[in-house]
């Protein structure tokens, strides 16, 4: 899948960049990329071949989700809403993970760009997070008749939205660039290693008070064409994302040569 | 493949209001960017306005902070 | 080294006692506010009570957290002991340490009494004392973090609360966990447990983290 691959070009790049030692100039060299005055045109160049397949995937997701798809026997039409709540939730997680690796290596690595990624990857995940939270409540009105159900999903959806938010304001509240960059750093890492704890503690919580609550509803039998409209749902999202954090990028480059000129011509 | 029935079985409020929600957020973000770049074009012009002379920046000292 | 620094900022701490007490009052206080805000029927408050004390616990600490190093920060003492040959995540250990036995003792020293208000049976008393005994040490490493990562920033206190209460989570949990567990005449043995799990990890963790974030925010 298109996430295996990505995920796959970041590895291979990284262990090159580990093992690369001296800059050959036979070959074509990579690590030029690393500098954000470089990466900016490539990162122009691919947003197209992102952001034009993530329309169309939408736009047959949607197709498939609604015009083929059969009606749900137990939730009737309602339950179409998953088509973009899990793609948004996992978009959510995932970009929260990527986050953190990126934030992680520029660290590590003191590689600027790498740390401006995980600054314009916090906001689209947030976003997402912020969709899953929504078309969540919106779906749990019709099938539980509550909008909001404390199971374990949705609060942990919800304590991974206050982490973005910790993320992004604290970058916010920093002026130095660097200094914000790693402790967003810090901040991502420590976040991203108590996820699994929080996740776990969560549902250990729902459990036990599950009888005072409501039996949460099994998601519905995912059948061919509904799982089908799931996936090309889930790429969409996937390209989108890539398409609009490669764009935010792009301005973050260009925000911080723009203030590193300024304070140059002042002297400082 | 079939027709959608639009009210969606009488839950088309929860799922139209699902999706009108997502394309908003999405709409948001794409426009904010937009404002974004409009700034930076915007504040790139007036630097270049206010150069008296054309001075080669130096493109790997000015981007480089102490660390 | 570490007896040392404990020493230090509990002499510091003492010569500004109030501050000390102030963490106390502002627990009492926002335990009081919630019978107000619900109403004074006893079965209601009892059963409410584990959150209500464990969740004041949180805000009382987390208002504490912005002294860990600040006032070190403002005269410059921060720097100097970065500076020392002794290793960072000692001076860390040492001031989170303090800043329990400061901030956090008297908390729990005091839930037992503020139990009473809530018409708790001695048993779950000794349990609610027992479980912020547990709980306030992971409360102070992983605060120390936030407090680390926003020394010197404006708008400090709102930003630790948004940046460390998501953490707490998990300590609330388990430490409300047990002593409604105690209410209910459960057993609050795998809640104890736990909770003492998430004390030994942060103790292991956090001090590094802390560290490393004191070096981020002091370049």
């Amino acid at each position: 899948m298109l996430c295996t691959w990505y995920f796959v070009l970041g590895i291979s790049t990284l262990i090159q960049r580990t093992k690369y030692q001296a800059l050959s100039t036979n070959k074509m060299n990579l690590y030029k990329y690393a500098s954000p005055a470089m990466f900016y045109p490539l990162a122009g160049k691919m947003i197209p071949w992102f952001a034009i397949p993530a329309a169309l995937l939408f736009a047959t997701g949607l197709f498939v989700g609604f015009f083929i798809a059969p009606t749900d026997f137990q939730q009737g039409d309602a339950y179409r809403i998953i088509f973009i709540h899990v793609p948004a939730a996992w978009m959510g997680m995932l970009l929260y993970v990527l986050m953190a690796i990126y934030a992680g290596i520029g660290w590590a690595f003191n590689a600027r760009l790498s740390s401006m990624m995980a600054s314009s990857l916090a906001v689209t995940g947030a976003m997402f997070t912020a969709i899953s939270l929504v078309t969540g409540a919106f779906w749990g009105k019709p099938t539980w008749g509550i909008w909001w159900v404390w199971d374990a999903r949705m609060t942990s959806t919800l304590i991974l939205m206050f982490l973005y938010i910790g993320f992004i304001s604290l970058q916010a509240a920093i002026e130095d660039p660097r200094r914000a960059d790693r402790a967003g750093a810090v901040l991502a890492l420590v976040g991203v290693i108590n996820i699994p704890i929080i996740y776990f503690s969560v549902q250990w919580w729902q459990t036990l008070h599950q009888g005072a609550t409501i039996r949460i509803l099994q998601k519905p039998t995912i059948r061919g064409s509904m799982l089908a409209a799931l996936l090309i749902m889930l790429a969409a999202c996937w390209l989108y994302s890539v398409a609009v954090v490669l764009i935010r990028l792009r301005c973050i480059i260009l925000e911080r040569e723009q203030n590193a000129a300024r304070f140059a011509e002042v002297g400082v | 493949m079939h027709w959608p029935d639009l009210s969606m079985g009488g839950y088309g409020f929860y799922v139209w209001g699902a999706y009108l929600f997502s394309l908003v957020a999405i709409v948001w973000e794409l426009v904010s960017l937009k404002q974004r770049k409009k700034t930076l074009a915007q504040r790139q012009s007036s630097q270049q306005s206010m150069k008296p002379v054309a001075t080669p920046v130096l493109r790997g000292s000015v981007n480089e902070t102490t660390s | 080294m570490l007896r040392w620094i404990v020493w230090r900022d509990l002499m510091l701490a003492w010569r500004r006692r109030a501050d000390m007490l102030s963490t106390v009052f502002v627990f009492v206080i926002v335990v009081s506010l919630f019978p107000f805000g619900i109403g004074p029927e006893t079965q209601l408050l009892r059963t409410i009570a584990p959150g209500v004390v464990w969740v004041a616990a949180l805000l009382a600490s987390m208002l504490s957290l912005g002294r860990l190093f600040a006032n070190d920060y403002q005269d410059g003492t921060l720097e100097q002991l970065l500076l020392t040959p002794q290793p960072l995540f000692l001076v860390v250990l040492g001031k989170t340490l303090a800043h329990w036995i400061i901030a956090e003792v008297p908390l729990v020293l005091i839930a037992p009494l503020v139990g009473v208000q809530f018409d708790l049976n001695k048993e779950t008393l000794w349990i609610l004392f027992a479980s912020l005994l547990l709980g306030t040490p992971v409360l102070s490493l992983i605060g120390s973090v936030g407090a680390a990562l926003t020394l010197g920033l404006r708008g400090g206190g709102v930003l630790i609360s948004i940046l460390v209460l998501p953490l707490y989570v998990p300590a609330l949990i388990f430490g409300a966990g047990a002593v409604e567990a105690s209410i209910l005449g459960m057993s609050p043995a795998a809640n104890l447990y736990l909770l003492g799990a998430f004390a030994i990890v942060s103790l292991l963790f956090s001090p590094f983290a802390t560290a490393a974030a004191l070096r981020i925010s002091l370049e």
